[in-house]
């Protein structure tokens, strides 16, 4: 008895229980939510049956309702739209800025992290800047896109069907921008200087070096940020309960957003949770690319 | 071109991208110090013609913004503690070893990581609501942002434990230090500096934390500012440089941190996130 609470210091007993009591608790919180969320898509549950264990099972009731549901494909749609415009605008942006500021010059590193400031603000507070900023009236982007000639008229961003979406990416890409830019600046300084002294001094031009040397040395870097945007992406929640709230009619609406609603607006747990599960199985998905794509580094 | 002219140009450079992409910020301040008229005004002007500094005192009273602030900072440091105590020791037994079990558990947790929020939310509010924890909200954010952030912070801490020296704690252990007293007295302070920061990104989210907080919280007692400014932000509100005053109050403390210290929230980060 003594040495079985001795190895609980000293031993590897110690080890056990740094290692066993997180993962424990993040099972018991993360892991039984997941697999509770899959149990309910499969239940009937309403607003009196919230309190009780069991419920009728209705099969795949829950699936056929939500996938048949008019609002369900356009949704879905912007879900898409959602994600790879983000992604590829936070990407290229990013991209740009890594570049630039890989040109050692003397404060670069420190401007550089002054743009992760876009990350660590609360997501509120983000919605709430860009809301003003995209204002309809009185909004400044519109009064810069209306004073270099873009646009005759001022645009309505959060209440027009055709830009309420467009105003939730244009502002997830402010947002995701600068952690971009921050990992691919680590993928950039990591390729070796002397590769592309080696290419200079054999003819090729600054495109050609970027071609041949930055972006294949890149591939793991770039592979990783993109699966993680991806994750991200899907996470993406307070923009939409600041900016939108997936309206007009929908138009701006994505499904973890969506999944919400359903839950806490109209009281459908059970599709919420289905939702839930669909959205959560690509974002599984997702993140099997991720760590297969770190898995040299989380081994070494 | 020599060298200094190049260098020139190029803060040049950065300096206006950095004022491009910080524009809004910048935004945000300047509205909130403008009049009602003056917000409203065509062309808008850049500087507030005649600021109202009297504006964040009658925020903070009228939206009462005391309580607000006060349940985020309880909510995000209780979930730091947490975080950091559960987190510490994961992130070292997970850094320390190599073997399937060690891989197993850091795609357990890399796993976690990645589960959205408001899509976990809706099974945390029913399971919570049966056991009971939902006449404790606060406690049950702090369960449900603890166990959402938690894996981000062991991804991170683990990275700073990888680059302290396996034998100064195995010369400790010769010493006569059993693994608990290493633990605590070489390897712990040798990681320190990882462990605070990656705390503090931590907090920083924790902070501005939105989705489990409305979705748990119904008393708006407990509420933190998030949902204070989400209650704030009406379909219709014409009140921008009051909502902008709002903002400012709340995310000056964390820009004031992070701009103090970002150079080491910046490693910490780029150390970690990518492994």
């Amino acid at each position: 008895m003594r040495k079985a609470l001795s190895t609980l210091w000293d031993g590897r007993g110690f080890d056990l229980l740094l290692v066993g009591i997180p993962l424990i608790f993040l099972i018991a919180i993360s892991g039984s939510a997941l697999v509770y969320n899959v149990i309910m898509s499969f239940q009937e549950v309403d607003i009196f049956s919230l309190g009780t264990f069991f419920r009728p099972f209705v099969g795949l009731d829950n699936y056929i309702a939500v996938l048949t549901d008019p609002q369900a494909w356009p949704i879905f749609g912007n879900t898409l739209i959602f994600v790879l415009c983000s992604l590829g605008g936070q990407f290229l942006f990013g991209f740009f800025l890594a570049l630039f500021f890989n040109m050692q010059f003397p404060g670069s590193t420190y401007l550089r992290g002054l743009f992760l400031v876009s990350w660590v603000m609360p997501g509120l507070v983000t919605g709430a800047i860009w809301n003003w900023l995209l204002a309809g009236d009185f909004g400044v982007i519109n009064f810069f896109l209306q004073s270099i000639g873009v646009i005759d008229d001022p645009i309505f961003w959060r209440s027009s069907p055709d830009f309420a979406l467009w105003s939730v990416i244009i502002t997830n890409i402010w947002f995701g921008t600068a952690f971009n830019m921050i990992l691919l600046s680590v993928g950039l300084a990591a390729i070796p200087k002397d590769l592309y002294e080696a290419a200079s001094l054999d003819g090729a031009n600054a495109f050609r070096r970027f071609y041949t040397i930055t972006l294949p040395m890149m591939r793991p870097t770039i592979g990783a940020l993109l699966s993680l945007g991806l994750i991200f992406t899907l996470q993406q929640f307070d923009l939409f309960a600041a900016i939108t709230d997936g309206g007009p009619n929908n138009s701006s609406n994505v499904a973890q957003y969506w999944a919400w609603q359903l839950s806490f607006r109209e009281y459908d747990f059970a599709r919420g949770a289905t939702v839930s599960v669909l959205m959560i199985t690509l974002v599984i998905i997702a993140a099997v690319f991720y760590v297969r794509s770190t898995r040299h580094e989380v081994r070494g | 071109m020599t060298p200094k002219t190049r260098n020139t140009l190029l803060i040049a450079c950065g300096l206006v991208l950095a004022a491009i992409y910080l524009f809004p910020l910048y935004w945000m301040y300047v509205t909130a110090l403008k009049t009602s008229t003056a917000m409203f005004a065509a062309p808008p002007s850049f500087v507030p013609p005649n600021p109202q500094w009297d504006v964040f005192a009658g925020v903070w009273v009228e939206r009462h913004m005391a309580t607000y602030l006060k349940n985020s900072l309880i909510i995000a440091s209780c979930a730091v503690l947490f975080i950091a105590t559960l987190g510490s020791g994961c992130a070292y037994v997970l850094a320390r070893y190599r073997s399937v079990w060690v891989d197993v558990g850091l795609f357990l947790v890399l796993m976690l990581q990645v589960l959205p929020a408001s899509l976990m939310v809706t099974p945390i509010f029913v399971g919570f609501s049966q056991i009971g924890l939902l006449d404790y909200p606060r406690i049950a954010v702090i369960v449900a942002i603890t166990a959402k952030a938690m894996p981000f912070f062991v991804v991170l801490v683990r990275a700073t434990f990888m680059n302290v020296p396996a034998e100064l704690e195995e010369a400790a252990l010769v010493d006569g230090n059993s693994r608990f007293g290493a633990f605590i007295h070489i390897v712990l302070p040798l990681a320190r500096n990882g462990i605070l920061v990656s705390a503090l990104l931590i907090f920083m989210q924790a902070f501005g934390e939105f989705v489990y907080s409305k979705s748990l919280i119904q008393d708006v007692e407990l509420q933190p500012a998030s949902v204070g400014l989400s209650t704030f932000m009406g379909p219709n509100s014409v009140d921008w440089n009051r909502i902008m005053a709002y903002a400012s109050i709340y995310v000056t403390p964390i820009l004031a941190a992070f701009v103090l210290l970002q150079r080491k929230i910046v490693s910490g980060l780029t150390s970690g996130a990518l492994k």
